[in-house]
């Protein structure tokens, strides 16, 4: 009986620890630059994003080729000249919520968040804080957050010709759509 | 003037003319129409998943940028942003799908998980998943 027990708690303890992990491989990350010459817009929707809500971790990956432009050129420039995608193909941010306990996962509603960590983009790290919102909803768990970055702080070199069409911070965009890790 | 200089003057304005043109074209230039593309590789979307799990440096060697035609059985559809939908192709492997993104219009809206399809796309590489763009629709056969 004591054994049955043991082993019924065991698995409640495995069920809880997965329903604990959220995935997702379709998360949004978009920038956006606005100068009075040029609206420039790029979009990925295919990063993989794994939140931890026991520990509040965050964990975001994409691949540079994924960013779509409207122009081909562009996409290319940014490929080639900026970002050297051939070389560093990847962009990483791994971070945490830091007022986790003001988040209800229990309780369906928006919770205010604050995201610290550190973002790697052009193999250059640097480490970032924003806010933003955790949703949680039926069956999942969506967040959202705005924050800005500055290309250089990433050693990405824009000639001066076309610096002047591009924004001096661009203005990131991340939508995230969980679902449990244990349906996948 | 000089005959030398007036056909000189010429070449000079044909070439501007001519570098002009090229980087309005250059500058207008669209994105490869992978409906009608001719793909670089043909092959399931099993297959791709697999090259990349084995070895993911060859593979990407080999198929990133190129025009892949792919085909398998519908495992999820996905809204992505306002623009896009990701569809996901069923490999051998539970855990790593190919995700082909799309725009959201035409024909892609019609297709259901279940279906078995044939898609082009452009290789973006490998996280978890094979990684296709700019998709587009070739074949349904169900």
């Amino acid at each position: 009986m004591k054994r049955i027990f043991l082993l019924v708690l065991f698995a409640s303890a495995v069920l809880a620890a997965n329903a604990q992990k959220f995935i997702t491989k379709n998360g949004y990350i978009g920038f956006f630059s606005h100068t009075a010459m040029e609206d420039i817009k790029g979009d990925n929707n295919q990063v993989v994003g794994v939140l931890d809500t026991s520990t509040g971790e965050m964990v975001f990956q994409a691949l540079i080729k994924s960013f779509h432009f409207d122009r081909a050129l562009m996409e290319e420039h940014f490929n080639e000249n900026y970002m050297e995608s051939d070389k560093i193909p990847k962009s990483v941010f791994k971070g945490k919520i830091t007022n986790l306990s003001s988040v209800d996962f229990a309780k369906n509603g928006t919770y205010d968040v604050t995201v610290e960590g550190e973002l790697t983009i052009h193999d250059v790290t640097n480490k970032i804080s924003t806010k933003g919102t955790i949703e949680v909803v039926t069956g999942g768990i969506n967040a959202n957050a705005k924050f800005k970055i500055v290309p250089e702080d990433y050693k990405i070199a824009i000639p001066g010709v076309v610096r002047e069409k591009i924004n001096k911070d661009l203005e990131v965009t991340v939508t995230m759509k969980y679902t449990p890790i244990a349906n996948k | 003037m000089k005959p030398i200089i007036k056909i000189a003057l010429f070449v000079v304005f044909f070439v501007a003319l001519g570098g002009i043109l090229a980087a309005l074209i250059m500058f207008n230039k669209k994105h490869v129409d992978t409906s009608k593309a001719k793909p670089d590789y043909v092959l399931t979307a099993t297959a791709l998943q697999k090259e990349f799990e084995e070895n993911e440096k060859e593979a990407s060697a080999r198929y990133i940028k190129k025009i892949i035609e792919v085909s398998g059985d519908i495992a999820s559809i996905t809204p992505a942003d306002s623009n896009n939908l990701n569809i996901s192709l069923k490999t051998g492997n539970e855990l790593s799908s190919v995700i082909c993104t799309f725009p959201a219009s035409g024909e892609a809206l019609k297709l259901k998980p279940g279906d078995e399809v044939t898609l082009r796309g452009e290789c973006s590489g490998f996280l978890m998943d094979v990684l296709l763009n700019n998709c587009a629709t070739v074949g349904k056969r169900k």
